[in-house]
């Protein structure tokens, strides 16, 4: 499996300290909207899939993988990502399905480094079975992209009650921003929230256990409650 | 239409009186059409019906339309989606301030377009983004050919001749003489004035193109001929991956959408959804199966009644099928013939040809339903899932058109391929309801995120943002 850069809050040693609850520095609570393009690739078999995720622009990468899980943020088991779906949908390839739905993007700080986990799970399967390549899916897959447009909220947290406050009433559009695209961005295997929290508050720990939270398991919702209920335990 | 004798038998709104169907009234434009028969079929039930209301032989409903009920305002729909998103809607919106965008498609009265538009410019007002609507004219001849393109747009056979051309262009340059085209961005709905960008060269906006049909197989003269002016827009917008084409420009993805404070989707009072079952002699003690569509081969309408009597064979439950366009449409009656012979003599089928003003009534049915249908054979985007799903009803529907985009099988809803399918979905979810219901509200949700018009407003806001050079990441 292809890995990534790793300077994590995960590896910071050392304790947890008493938390400042006063931050060095405000956590400006943003969120993120995106437009979804329809690019000219699709495909109708496993073959021009791989093809296709060779060609691709990473914006397609986010698309089905990062972007994909946000929109179906309400679901709590069984979708992972859009290669994944359409190889147990139109393909009946549950094996394939099984090991494209695996992929966690939360292992990966750069599109690329995750574009090529899914061609080596793709190729690896058809190098293992060839007749898979060329059978016709029973829909196409349109290989889409997102635009993404950055926007401040109003909300900033000058304070952990402020920023259990904040992270009651974000957006869920916020919450993915900052706690699940928010690798992509800071190149770390991380979060906004628990880079704050580490960097800003002195509460490492808790920064860490953020970390641990199962996003593939749990709905959005269920992710924000989590991590304010991990917030809020550091508190007392 | 003759409301018959509606008060003749009042209905058992509790539902403990036992009393057998009625047949129904045929010449009605509001019309219950339930089979005529006074006894049920053994092999057909497994379990035994409880009781029944009294089915009437019309309905008490709207002879006439009811009055246009005013536009909601923006916040309107903060309790439905949350301040959060209503929120980010207007700090979307902020840069926007001040902004102008056009709007221009063929009618301002029926359709989807129009009907979304209503909705959507005074949303778009309130953000403070000035909305100007126009609507070309042009004549009958002008409309004949328009009409003719679009359904050679969606795949029939059409020869396309000089004089069509020359109508088209003749009329596009009609209207483009007298309009003004100064805001920073143009959206032109449809091919009908697609020839409107011609002015783009003296205009100092940005040109959309908002395509609403399905180009995914398109006569190739019709589109040959409309292609070099779509070309010359900046960006285009589908309902559907499978609807753009290769094209030089930017192709966005807007799905359709349906507002939550419509007649046909906002919240009823369960008295209400009552009083419509009692109307139409629906048993709400048992379950109810329910397609909403019109009756069109290509929906499917006896593929729908086929599967409900395969799983009647070990379920019990009532099939209502509410559709319109057998009142005036040749073939709409035809496809009611075939239904009511499938039927047959069955008491628990329950056919209904409602006018097109019925939302209340199809709302009230939608969520008075146990499980929807769609079965369709093909389909544009299917609204009609759109509306079940938001009303957290566990939906199966066929795999066709836009339907997988909304119905994730086993996630949202199950996806079907013919009658056994459907059959055993409907056994399935009939007899797992907790799983049911996990479909209706992962449904409800999927609605929420994707397809609302709130939704849409935000795809808007997002595109007129990034036309206007905002800077994506």
């Amino acid at each position: 499996m292809t890995t990534t850069t790793t300077t994590t809050t995960e590896s910071t040693t050392g304790t947890q300290t008493a938390p400042r609850h006063q931050a060095v520095k405000a956590f400006y609570f943003n969120t993120s909207a995106h437009l979804l393009r329809i690019t000219t690739l699709k495909a109708n078999t496993l073959a021009e899939l791989l093809d296709c995720l060779r060609a691709c622009p990473e914006d397609s990468i986010f698309q089905h993988t990062f972007r994909t899980l946000q929109e179906h943020h309400f679901i709590r088991e069984g979708f992972s990502n859009d290669f994944a779906h359409w190889a147990l949908a139109a393909c009946n390839q549950p094996g394939l399905a099984e090991q494209l739905a695996s992929v966690d993007v939360r292992e990966f700080t750069s599109l690329s480094d995750l574009r090529e986990r899914f061609i080596e799970i793709l190729a690896n399967h058809l190098k293992r079975h060839h007749a898979d390549a060329s059978k016709i899916a029973e829909e196409t897959f349109y290989f889409c992209a997102a635009d993404i447009v950055v926007l401040p909220t109003d909300t900033v947290a000058g304070s952990m009650q402020e920023f259990v406050k904040g992270l009651r009433e974000a957006s869920v559009h916020s919450i993915h921003h900052h706690f699940i695209e928010a690798r992509l961005r800071i190149k770390l295997m991380s979060n906004d929230f628990s880079q704050w929290l580490h960097e800003d508050v002195g509460l490492t720990d808790t920064a860490r256990a953020l970390n641990r939270i199962d996003i593939y398991t749990a709905t959005l919702e269920d992710v924000r409650r989590q991590i304010v209920r991990v917030v809020e335990r550091s508190l007392t | 239409m003759t409301v018959d004798q509606a008060d003749k038998h009042e209905a058992n709104r509790e539902g403990i009186k036992l009393v057998k169907s009625q047949n129904a009234a045929s010449q009605q434009s509001i019309s219950t059409l339930a089979s005529e028969t006074e006894t049920k079929q053994p092999s057909q039930v497994s379990q035994p019906a409880t009781a029944y209301p009294e089915r009437r032989k019309a309905p008490r409903t709207w002879e006439t339309p009811p009055e246009p009920v005013p536009a909601p305002h923006f916040d309107d729909y903060r309790p439905i989606v949350g301040d959060a998103e209503i929120n980010e809607l207007r700090f979307l919106a902020r840069p926007l301030k001040g902004k102008t965008l056009k709007m221009v498609n063929s009618t301002a009265v029926g359709g989807g377009v129009a009907e979304m538009l209503n909705r959507l410019v005074p949303m778009l007002a309130e953000l403070e983004v000035t909305t100007h609507w126009d609507v070309i004219t042009g004549g009958n001849d002008f409309f004949e050919v328009t009409k003719a393109f679009h359904n050679a747009l969606h795949g029939t056979e059409y020869q396309l001749n000089r004089a069509a051309q020359e109508i088209f262009l003749a009329y596009n340059e009609q209207n483009r003489q007298r309009m003004q085209f100064q805001e920073d961005v143009v959206v032109i709905h449809d091919p009908q004035p697609a020839g409107l960008i011609r002015s783009k060269k003296d205009s100092p906006g940005r040109w959309v193109w908002r395509c609403h049909i399905d180009l995914s197989n398109p006569n190739p003269q019709v589109w040959g001929f409309l292609r070099p002016f779509i070309d010359q827009f900046d960006a285009a917008i589908f309902s559907s991956q499978s609807f753009a084409r290769q094209l030089p420009i930017p192709q966005y993805l807007f799905y359709p959408c349906i507002d939550p404070l419509s007649e046909k989707n906002k919240e009823l009072d369960d008295s209400y959804v009552q009083q419509i079952c009692d109307e139409f002699g629906i048993d709400r003690s048992r379950p109810i199966i329910t397609q909403v569509s019109r009756f069109d081969r290509l929906k499917d309408p006896v593929g729908v009644v086929q599967a409900y009597k395969l799983a009647r064979k070990y379920v019990d439950c009532q099939l209502v099928l509410a559709g319109g366009g057998a009142s005036d449409d040749p073939e709409g009656a035809l496809v009611l013939k075939e239904v009511k012979e499938v039927v047959g003599n069955d008491p628990d089928v329950i056919i209904l040809d409602l006018p097109p003003w019925c939302a209340l009534q199809i709302n009230a049915l939608q969520r008075a339903s146990t499980i929807v249908i769609q079965k369709s054979i093909k389909e544009g985007f299917g609204l009609t899932v759109t509306e079940a799903l938001w009303k957290g009803k566990p939906t199966i529907a066929g795999a066709v058109g836009g339907i997988p985009n909304q119905v994730i099988h086993k996630l949202t809803g199950a996806l079907v391929h013919s009658v056994e399918g459907c059959a055993y979905q409907i056994r399935y979810l009939l007899t797992h309801p907790e799983f049911a219901a996990q479909l209706g509200r992962n449904g409800r949700e999927h609605v929420k995120e994707s397809f609302l018009m709130t939704t849409n407003v935000r795809r808007w806001l997002l595109l007129l943002r990034i036309l206007m050079g905002e800077r994506t990441v």
